[in-house]
C-alpha cells in the first residue's frame, strides 16, 4: 500500500514539476502529444473521407492498413454476428469411455443435466457425480490412468486438446468462408467466442460453426432385417403403450391414437420407409425408449432420417411433407477423416443435372478402403451420412477406385458450398452448443453511429456555449482543452487498436460532459483565491495547486470503477470501460497541463490585472 | 457570471429533511425492486428480436403472426410474448422467454415466419428486416448476473479501500453509503419506469458509481481541508462551509453532464435510451446525495464517537 501511495505522490509531484518547467519545454511536450494524437487519427479520418466506391476498390494491403490503423467499430455498430459456443464436455467424456453400461449412462445423463444448467467447474461436477453414483472410474477410463486423480488429469488434458482443435477447425472454416477480420477466442476452459462482421444470416453462420461435419459412410440394412426390427419395435411400443392406454382411458380416451405402434408412423415410399414431418417428435420418443435402444443395439443397427423433406401425396390425396427413414448398420465403413478435398460442383448429367453437389476426394488410404468397401458390397446401398442425417443412399453398382465420391441432395448452391467448406476444414471432435448469440443488422448499427455522432457534436456545442457564457475568456481555454480531449481520446483508441462499441460512444459523450469538471474545479478555486484578494498570477498558481489533489482523487476513483468494469465486463461493456478509462487519463492531461500552459503563456506576455473568469 | 457565489446556505439545518427524503425514497425503491425488476435476457436467458418494417406496423398484427410459429416440426403459440414498438412505429421489439428443447435456430425461425406472414410490409432484403437478434441461454444469463453483481461489489470494495487510505475510514463509510443510496434509488426509479435491465444498464450503474463518487470526493476533500484548521469541534458549520464553497462547482458540473445526457436521451436512439435515462436519474440523485447523504452521515459518525 505504501508503495502505491509513493507512486501516487510521485505522480502528483511529476504533474507539478511539468507545470513548473519553462514554457518552451512545456509547449514542445504538448505539441508533441497533440501531434501524436493527430497522427494516430489520420488513417481513421482518411478512411472516413473515402467514398463508398473507393472503399470497395481498396487493395488487400490498403484494407489491412486501414484495419490495423483506424478505430475499429464493434459488431453493434457495423452489424454482424457474435456467437459463444460451448463444448459438449459430457459428450467428450462419453466418447472417451470404454465398457459403457447402464450405470454409466445414468451417470452421464445426470452429468449432462448438471452441465446444461449450472456454471460449476465441469471436472469438479464430474468427480462429484462419479462419487454420488458410486462409479468406478478406472473401469471405464483404464487407458487414462489407474486412479481417479490420474484419470481426471488426463481427461482434463484431453478436453483442452479438443477445445484447441475445435478453435483450429472453426478458424479454418471461417477463413474459407471469407469474413473480414473474424475474431475467434477461447473463453474460460469450455467456450469459444466467434465474432463475424458483416454477416446477418444467423442460420447459415450457425450451420457453418456448429455443424460437427462428421461424414460417415454406412451400409443400408436390407429390407428383410428392417421388417424384422420394425415388428420387434412394434411389439415393444404397443405393449408398453397398452399399459398407458388403460390409464389414459380413465382420463382421456383421445390419447389412444397417439400411442399406436412404431409401424403406424411409417409410410412406405417405394422400397424406402418415410415418416411425416409432424410425427418426427413421436419417432424420437420411440427411438429414445430404453427397450427400443436395446433391440437396436443387439442388432447393431440404427435409424436415421434424411436431411430434408420430400413432398408426397398421401392416401387422402393431400400433399404431405415427409422425411425418408433409413435403417443402417451402426458402424461407419469410412469417416470424413480420409477427405482430402471437397468442392461444390453442379451436376452435369442425369436427372440431377444442374443441381448443386459436393464432390469429395479421398486420400490414398481412404481410396483403398473405399475400393474395398464398394467391392464387397456390390448391389447393396450405402448411405452418405453427414452429421447423423442421410444425404443420399445410392446402390453400389460396381467397385469404385480412386476415392472420388459425389454427395447429392443439397438444397442450394450455398448449402453445397458451406458443406464443402466444413468437410475440407475437418470434423469437430466434440459437438458444440450455442449458448449466447447476438446478431446486429447493418441498419441498426448505422443508425447508432449517426445518432452517436450527432449526440457528441450537439453535446459538445452546448457545453462550449455554456462554458464560454459562464467563464468568458477562461471558458474559451476550457473549450479548447475539451476539443483536444476528444481528439486525443480518439487518437489513443486508434493507437490501442481498441474497438468502439455503442456503449463506447456513450462513454465518449460522457467523457465530454465530465471532463469539463476538472476545469470547473480549477476555475472555481481561482475565483475563490481572487475573491480573497490575491493577484491574478498567484491566484492561478494557488488555484491549480489546490485543485490538483481533488482532481486526482476524484478521477482515480472513477478510474477504479472503469478498471473493474473492464475486468468483469463482456464484449460491449469492455468497450465502454476502455473509453471511460482513457477518457479520464486524457482529460486530466488536457484540463490540467494544457490549460495551465495557456494561462501561464498569456500571463507571461501581458501583465493581466483582471482575469476574465 | 456569478449566480452562485459566496452562498451561505445552512445545509445541515435541513439534514432531517434530507434523511427523511432519502429514507422514503430508499424504502420506496426497495419495495419497487421487490415487486419485480424487469430483467433483460442478458440475465435470465431468452430471445429478443428487433424487426424493421417498411411502414408503421400494428402490434396486434405481429401478435397474430406470432400465434403459430413453426420450428423443426413443432408449432409454437408465441402471441403471449412481449411485443412492442422500438424507437419508431416502423420497428418492433419482440422478447421471447426461454423454452426447453427448441432448435438453436428458434429465433431465426420466428423471424422467417413473421417475414413470410407479413410479406406485404417488409424490406426486400431479409437482412434489412432484422435489426437485431439476441439469444442467451439461461446458464449464460446466470453467469452474467453473477459477474455484474460481482463487478459492482468489487468496485465498491476497492473504492472503500482507496478512500480509507487517502482520507479516513469514516469518510469512506460516508462515501459508500452515498453510493449505495444512489444505486438503490436509481434502481428503484428504473424499475418503476419498466425499462429493462441489460448489460448496458450495469455499465450505466458503474458510471453512476464513478460520477457520484467524484462529486462526493470533491466535497469530502473540502471538508478535510477545512477540518485541518477547525478540527472536528464545529463539524456542522465546517461541513456547511465546505458544501457552500464547492456548491458552484457541484452544480456547474452536474449541469454540463446533464446537458450531454439529455442530448443522448433525445438523439441517442432507442438502444441508448434506457442507458441515458439511468445516467440522468443517477446524476440527479448523485448530486443530491453528495451534498446530503455523505456529509450528514459524517456528522452522525463523528458525533457517535
Amino acid at each position: 500500500m505504501k508503495k502505491y501511495l509513493k507512486v501516487l505522490n510521485s505522480f502528483t509531484f511529476k504533474v507539478i514539476t511539468i507545470m513548473n518547467n519553462t514554457l518552451r519545454t512545456r509547449l514542445l511536450t504538448i505539441l508533441f502529444i497533440f501531434g501524436l494524437g493527430v497522427y494516430a487519427l489520420l488513417p481513421s479520418i482518411r478512411y472516413q473521407l473515402l467514398s463508398d466506391e473507393q472503399k470497395n476498390n481498396l487493395s488487400k494491403d490498403e484494407v489491412a492498413y486501414f484495419d490495423s490503423k483506424s478505430i475499429k467499430q464493434g459488431l453493434d455498430l457495423k452489424g454482424g454476428i457474435y456467437i459463444v459456443l460451448e463444448v459438449d464436455l459430457p459428450q467428450l467424456i462419453n466418447s472417451l469411455a470404454k465398457n459403457k453400461d447402464r450405470k454409466f449412462d445414468v451417470f452421464l445423463d445426470e452429468l449432462s443435466n448438471e452441465y446444461r444448467n449450472s456454471s460449476a467447474d465441469f471436472f469438479t461436477a464430474f468427480e462429484q457425480k462419479a462419487l454420488e453414483n458410486d462409479l468406478k472410474l478406472p473401469r471405464y477410463f483404464i487407458s487414462y490412468g489407474k486412479t481417479k486423480e490420474q484419470i481426471v488429469e488426463q481427461l482434463n488434458i484431453q478436453s483442452n486438446d479438443s477445445i484447441n482443435r475445435i478453435i483450429e477447425i472453426i478458424q479454418n472454416r471461417v477463413d474459407q468462408f471469407g469474413v473480414s477480420e473474424p475474431t475467434i477466442q477461447k473463453q474460460g476452459n469450455n467456450r469459444v467466442v466467434v465474432e463475424l462482421a458483416g454477416i446477418q444470416d444467423s442460420e447459415r453462420a450457425r450451420e457453418l460453426l456448429q455443424s460437427t461435419a462428421l461424414l460417415e459412410l454406412m451400409i443400408v440394412k436390407d429390407i428383410d432385417s428392417t421388417n424384422t426390427i420394425v415388428r420387434q419395435i412394434d411389439n415393444l411400443t404397443t405393449t408398453s403403450s397398452k399399459k398407458n392406454d388403460e390409464i389414459d382411458q380413465l382420463f382421456n380416451s383421445d390419447t389412444e391414437s397417439n400411442n399406436l405402434g412404431f409401424s403406424s408412423l411409417l409410410i412406405a415410399v417405394g422400397s424406402d420407409l418415410a415418416i411425416s414431418s409432424d410425427n418426427l417428435p413421436a419417432l424420437k420418443n420411440i427411438l429414445n425408449q430404453d427397450n427400443v435402444k436395446q433391440v437396436l443395439e443387439a442388432t447393431g443397427s440404427l435409424f436415421l432420417t434424411g436431411n430434408s423433406t420430400e413432398t408426397l401425396i398421401n392416401d387422402f390425396g393431400e400433399e404431405e411433407e415427409v422425411y425418408l427413414l433409413y435403417h443402417l448398420v451402426d458402424n461407419a465403413e469410412l469417416t470424413g477423416g480420409v477427405i482430402e478435398d471437397a468442392q461444390m460442383r453442379l451436376s452435369q448429367s442425369g436427372v440431377t443435372a444442374g443441381q448443386a453437389t459436393v464432390q469429395v476426394e479421398m486420400n490414398n488410404e481412404g481410396s483403398r478402403e473405399w475400393a474395398r468397401i464398394t467391392g464387397v458390397n456390390i448391389n447393396k446401398r450405402i448411405a452418405i451420412v453427414l452429421d447423423k442425417k442421410v444425404h443420399m443412399a445410392p446402390v453400389i453398382r460396381s467397385q469404385i477406385f480412386g476415392g472420388a465420391t459425389v454427395i447429392e441432395g443439397m438444397d442450394s448452391i450455398q448449402e453445397a458450398e458451406d458443406i464443402a467448406i466444413v468437410l475440407r476444414a475437418g470434423a469437430l471432435p466434440v459437438p458444440v452448443a450455442i449458448v449466447d448469440q447476438r446478431v446486429v443488422g447493418p441498419s441498426l448499427g448505422a443508425d447508432s453511429v449517426s445518432a452517436g455522432t450527432s449526440s457528441i457534436m450537439i453535446g459538445l456545442l452546448l457545453i462550449i456555449i455554456f462554458i464560454v457564457f459562464y467563464y468568458r475568456a477562461s471558458g474559451l481555454i476550457a473549450s479548447f482543452s475539451l476539443l483536444w480531449t476528444l481528439i486525443l481520446l480518439l487518437g489513443v483508441l486508434a493507437l490501442l487498436e481498441a474497438t468502439l462499441t455503442l456503449p463506447g460512444i456513450a462513454a465518449l459523450i460522457l467523457t465530454v460532459g465530465m471532463s469539463v469538471d476538472a476545469n470547473v474545479i480549477i476555475f472555481e478555486r481561482i475565483k475563490e483565491e481572487l475573491r480573497n484578494g490575491k493577484s491574478v498570477r498567484s491566484a492561478i498558481d494557488a488555484g491549480y495547486e489546490r485543485a490538483i489533489t481533488t482532481i486526482v482523487d476524484a478521477n482515480l476513483t472513477t478510474g477504479i470503477a472503469a478498471a473493474v468494469l473492464y475486468q468483469y465486463g463482456s464484449g460491449p461493456i469492455k468497450g465502454f470501460a476502455t473509453v471511460l478509462f482513457w477518457g479520464i487519463i486524457v482529460s486530466m492531461f488536457t484540463a490540467i497541463i494544457v490549460t495551465r500552459f495557456l494561462f501561464d503563456f498569456i500571463t507571461s506576455r501581458k501583465n493581466i490585472e483582471k482575469l476574465s473568469i | 457570471m456569478k449566480f452562485i457565489e459566496n452562498t451561505k446556505i445552512n445545509f445541515m439545518a435541513f439534514k432531517n429533511v434530507g434523511f427523511t427524503l432519502s429514507g422514503v425514497m430508499g424504502i420506496g425503491s426497495i419495495i419497487m425492486l421487490l415487486f419485480g425488476i424487469n430483467l433483460g435476457i442478458d440475465f435470465k436467458g431468452g430471445t429478443t428480436i428487433g424487426l424493421n418494417f417498411n411502414e408503421p406496423v400494428n402490434i396486434e398484427d405481429v401478435r397474430k403472426a406470432m400465434s403459430s410459429v413453426e420450428s423443426d416440426g413443432q408449432i409454437f403459440d408465441l402471441s403471449g410474448e412481449e411485443i412492442k414498438h422500438f424507437g419508431s412505429t416502423d420497428d418492433i421489439m419482440i422478447k421471447v422467454k426461454v423454452r426447453d428443447n427448441v432448435s438453436p435456430d428458434f429465433a431465426q425461425h420466428i423471424v422467417n415466419h413473421v417475414y413470410e406472414t407479413m410479406n406485404d410490409n417488409v424490406p426486400q432484403d431479409k437482412n434489412n428486416f432484422i435489426l437485431s437478434l439476441d439469444t442467451v441461454s439461461p446458464k449464460v444469463g446466470t453467469e452474467l448476473s453473477g459477474s455484474a453483481l460481482w463487478s459492482i461489489l468489487s468496485a465498491l470494495a476497492l473504492i472503500l479501500l482507496y478512500i480509507s487510505i487517502r482520507f479516513e475510514f469514516k469518510f469512506a463509510i460516508g462515501a459508500i453509503l452515498a453510493l449505495v443510496h444512489d444505486i438503490i434509488i436509481t434502481l428503484g426509479i428504473f424499475s418503476f419506469t419498466g425499462f429493462e435491465v441489460t448489460l448496458s444498464t450495469v455499465a450505466a450503474f458503474l458510471t453512476i458509481v464513478g460520477y457520484s463518487l467524484n462529486d462526493t470526493i470533491v466535497i469530502l476533500d473540502r471538508i478535510r481541508e477545512n477540518m485541518k484548521s477547525s478540527g472536528t469541534v464545529l463539524l456542522e458549520s465546517t461541513i456547511n462551509k465546505s458544501i457552500n464553497q464547492s456548491l458552484s462547482r457541484t452544480l456547474i458540473t452536474s449541469l454540463t453532464t446533464l446537458l450531454v445526457i439529455t442530448v443522448l436521451l433525445m438523439y441517442g436512439g432507442a438502444t441508448i435510451r434506457p442507458f441515458a435515462f439511468t445516467l440522468l436519474v443517477g446524476v440527479v440523485i448523485g448530486t443530491y446525495s453528495s451534498i446530503y447523504v455523505a456529509s450528514t452521515f459524517l456528522t452522525t459518525l463523528y458525533k457517535s464517537n
